[in-house]
């Protein structure tokens, strides 16, 4: 990489910081604009003003927004993310980020196994081009992806456990045997669309010269689609699964409140419905921060592939 | 070999696979229809071969594992602020006194106890043989002092000490900071504890037994003062052994508990919540809940489930109601009209399939003081209609909103039931508006509302709770801006009324002009849906959170 792309590697980092910083003012400001604060949902319907006094005092809600707002930004960057109204003895580092491994973990197996499945799924109907088979396959995995969640997940839970009784639905931790069914929903409808686009991506490759010369080299058919249509049809891929990578560490909300999993999309929930000021907004600043990252990443790849784009950010 | 042919080939494979999967959920729906008589039938116990029998699996050992809500706050006593977090609190900790499964106030630490001065002076003598959880250390009144001036010190933020505790001498000063020391609790000795209280009053004793009171270790808060509710030492039957927020709670027996050590060996609360009663039904919880559409499956007749169907009365009511300070409720004649014709009765059967009890009254049934002669205006849709057309409004009703939160309050199924039949007896449309709750609570102290859906949950169990917080004219609670002279004259009467008797009648008579106004509309006395395992012994059913998994055990049953 030359200096060039470093350069704009640099300043495309830069960038995000504004970005970043727009977005934690906005939300932070949009949280203390909205109606009732965490102190009223603390004293619910037992409020008197002298307590909530006393409670704005503890947790800083009786200042300016603009010095809570200088308080907080001074605390984060000392690595302090706060304190959750909802768990007092926690900080909000020990509440979100538990949950954050958690959906990760399960987010990045289901991401395995939706790319897994939805490759070697297009490859095939791409082959299978002008059979019944093509459809046939496609619209299998189209059913999947076209049943909510929410209707899938109770049918399965009793046919799977209360039915046969071969799996307990309790949260056992990731490495149980209880998370099998929870990846399988959080990953199967997601195949139908890596394998349309997997598909797409080997049919416009399929009949390009390269691989007319391969075959005319006397090459196996099995070496011809593995190393020189599948392999080039992947190039495209990398932007999906590039961009669907800050995505893994969302959570998945029905999947996590069937199953009582202790994910971070959960945790979002609460913390709204709390509300849990710190939460909300270390969770917002972690999700932006990840996109943001991402969108940089894939920007400085496109100029790695495509030198045009460094020189045009330059003059832009 | 064409690419035609390969391609044809492992479409052929891929085929057999998929015939292969068919055929496997078709066996699997027919094996799964042939012991039940359809969809909606829940199977009877046994009758799958893979399911664990009745007497092992989860019933053999002494650990009860059960659903439970994630706390709302840390387990702290003086931090604890609703019910579903009191329930860890009041099993782990203990204080003064403590309730009984009969809600009467019993002896917990304190042995005994004398009431002097004209009621102004309580005197408390504790057992000796109370030692917290972790160490060896007798619980002596040092402990509580330093317990009650923690929990009143402003710097610790108890959202609960003026609540409960404000008629301790000296609470309040301390919690506004006028005073340095709770003035009214003084250690005698090492087994002595003296309280004075402000006002001589019959209900002191129960506010004593709310977590806020309870006793915690001076030694351990101030060693770890950020995490030492993580494994908290304290006196409850059971010990706190793991605490992981949005998974699971887990108690161990306490081995030398004064009161009697409990039968269970540990108590698993799950708080993932999540398909809990699918989860009771694959024998992973002991204790399941029943969501309100699964009612009607669960107890109809050819259910198995139906026998092991528990409700569990909260004490708690749910009502509607009116802003008298708002034009069209400021006439007691819309009021009365709209009360006569809420037709809970039908709401109960068609919503609820029966399983909710229709309020009569403000006070829930299980409440002490429960007087059932008070009554309020019951659904008659002529006289409702003729109450109408004598009010001022008459043929000029204002626009009406009514707000709701989803939380505390009637669900919105019932809200839709109830306005329905307004406009089709009085023809009144009123409009239903959705509200996030800390906004709700916000706009209800402004008083901004015109019309809303609430519900109130016993703090303590005196129905000093229900009707003079929320109707005394200036009561904090008293959102609806009820104002009646004579009410207030009677609850005043009450306040210092020292014959129980007497004060029930009291807040009777109360109550009764309280509904004869129509300040509210109380509809329904909630009802939880439990479902118990038959090998759960001796579950107590109890409207109220109190210390009960001491009493529980589990033992098989031969059938």
């Amino acid at each position: 990489m030359g200096p060039g792309l470093f350069g704009y590697a640099v300043r495309r980092l830069l960038w995000a910081v504004p970005v970043l910083f727009a977005i934690s003012v906005i939300v932070f400001w949009i949280l203390r604009l909205a109606p009732g604060d965490p102190v009223d949902t603390i004293l619910g319907r037992h409020y008197d003003e002298e307590r909530a006094a006393v409670l704005r005092d503890k947790y800083g809600y009786d200042e300016p927004v603009y010095v809570q707002y200088v308080k907080y930004m001074r605390n984060l960057f000392h690595g302090d993310l706060g304190v959750s109204t909802r768990h007092q003895d926690f900080t909000v580092s020990e509440v979100i980020w538990p949950k954050i491994k958690v959906s990760t973990q399960l987010g990045a197996m289901a991401l395995f196994i939706t790319f897994a499945l939805g490759i070697p799924v297009g490859v095939y109907a791409a082959l299978a081009r002008g059979t019944f088979l093509d459809p046939l396959t496609i619209s299998f995995w189209l059913a999947l992806d076209a049943v909510p969640v929410f209707v899938a997940i109770p049918i399965l839970q009793y046919l799977f456990a209360v039915r046969l009784g071969w799996v307990r639905l309790g949260w056992e931790g990731v490495w149980s045997p209880n998370i099998i069914m929870p990846l399988l929903i959080m990953s199967l409808p997601g195949v139908a669309g890596v394998a349309r686009f997997m598909r797409a991506s080997v049919v416009s490759v399929m009949h390009e010269d390269y691989v007319r010369t391969a075959r005319a080299k006397g090459l196996k058919e099995r070496t011809v689609v593995v190393t020189h249509i599948t392999r080039n049809a992947l190039l495209p891929m990398i932007t999906v699964i590039g961009l669907s990578l800050p995505g893994m560490t969302a959570g998945a909300l029905f999947t996590e409140q069937y199953f009582g999993i202790p994910g971070i999309a959960r945790e979002s929930l609460a913390a709204v419905t709390a509300p849990d000021y710190d939460v909300i907004l270390a969770l917002v600043l972690f999700g932006s921060t990840l996109f943001v990252l991402a969108n940089v990443l894939i920007d400085i790849s496109y100029a790695i592939i495509d030198p045009r784009v460094r020189v045009g950010a330059r003059r832009g | 070999m064409s690419n035609r042919t390969l391609t044809l080939m492992m479409g052929f494979v891929a085929f057999l696979i998929l015939a292969v999967g068919v055929v496997f959920v078709v066996i699997l729906a027919a094996g799964g229809d042939g012991d039940g008589n359809g969809g909606s039938d829940r199977p009877s116990e046994g009758s799958t071969p893979t399911k664990k029998s009745a007497s092992g699996g989860i019933c053999g050992g002494d650990k009860l594992i059960t659903f439970g809500s994630d706390p709302a706050s840390v387990l702290d006593p003086i931090q604890v602020r609703d019910e579903g977090t009191s329930e860890y609190v009041v099993e782990v900790f203990g204080g003064l006194v403590t309730l009984d499964l009969s809600l009467k106030v019993v002896p917990d630490i304190a042995r005994e106890w004398k009431v002097s001065d004209g009621g102004k002076t309580y005197t408390f003598t504790l057992r000796d043989d109370v030692v917290f959880h972790n160490s060896n250390r007798r619980v002596t009144a040092n402990d509580f002092k330093y317990s009650f001036e923690r929990a009143a010190d402003p710097a610790n933020g108890s959202p609960t000490v003026t609540l409960y505790l404000s008629n301790i001498v000296g609470v309040k000063e301390r919690f506004s900071n006028k005073a340095t020391e709770v003035s009214g609790v003084k250690a005698i000795d090492e087994k002595t504890l003296e309280i004075r209280v402000v006002q001589p009053s019959e209900y002191f004793l129960a506010e004593l037994t709310y977590p806020v009171a309870f006793v915690v270790d001076k030694d351990q808060v101030q060693k770890n003062p950020r995490n030492w509710t993580q494994k908290p030492n304290g006196t409850g039957p059971f010990r706190l052994v793991e605490f992981t927020p949005a998974e699971r709670i887990r108690l161990a027996r306490n081995d030398r508990y004064h009161l009697g050590v409990a039968k269970l060996a540990e108590v698993v609360f799950e708080l993932g919540g999540g398909s809990i009663l699918t989860r009771y039904e694959n024998d992973e919880l002991h204790i399941g809940g029943v969501p309100g559409i699964e009612l009607e499956a669960v107890k109809g007749g050819n259910s198995p489930l139906s026998k092991e169907y528990k409700p569990q009365p909260r004490m708690s009511v749910s009502y509607l109601a009116f802003n008298m300070r708002k034009p069209p409720f400021d006439d007691l004649k819309v009021r009365q009209a709209m009360a006569m014709s809420v037709d809970k009765e039908r709401i109960n059967q068609v919503l609820f399939f029966d399983s909710q009890r229709v309020a009569d009254g403000i006070l829930p049934p299980d409440m002490p003081g429960y007087t059932e002669s008070v009554s309020a205006y019951s659904f008659d849709a002529d006289r409702a209609k003729q109450t109408l057309s004598e009010s001022k409004y008459a043929g000029k009703m204002p626009r009406i909103v009514l707000t709701y939160a989803g939380q505390g309050g009637d669900a919105p199924d019932v809200l839709t039931a109830i306005t329905a039949g307004w406009k089709e007896i009085l023809g009144i449309d009123v409009e239903l508006q959705a509200s996030e709750y800390s906004a709700f609570l916000r706009e209800l102290r402004r008083g901004t509302f015109q019309m809303f859906s609430a519900g109130w949950a016993a703090d303590y169990p005196d129905p000093e709770d229900f009707i003079d917080k929320l109707f005394h004219s200036e009561s904090v609670q008293n959102e609806q801006g009820y104002s009646n002279p004579e009410v207030d004259r009677i609850l005043l009467e009450a306040r210092s009324e020292s014959n129980k008797e007497k004060r029930f009648a009291l807040y009777a008579k109360a109550e009764q002009l309280i509904l004869d106004d129509a300040a509210v509309i109380p509809d329904f006395w909630p009802v939880e849906h439990l479902l118990v395992k038959p090998c759960v012994k001796n579950w107590p059913s109890v409207p109220m959170t109190v210390p009960r998994y001491r009493y529980i055990e589990i033992a098989a049953t031969e059938e």
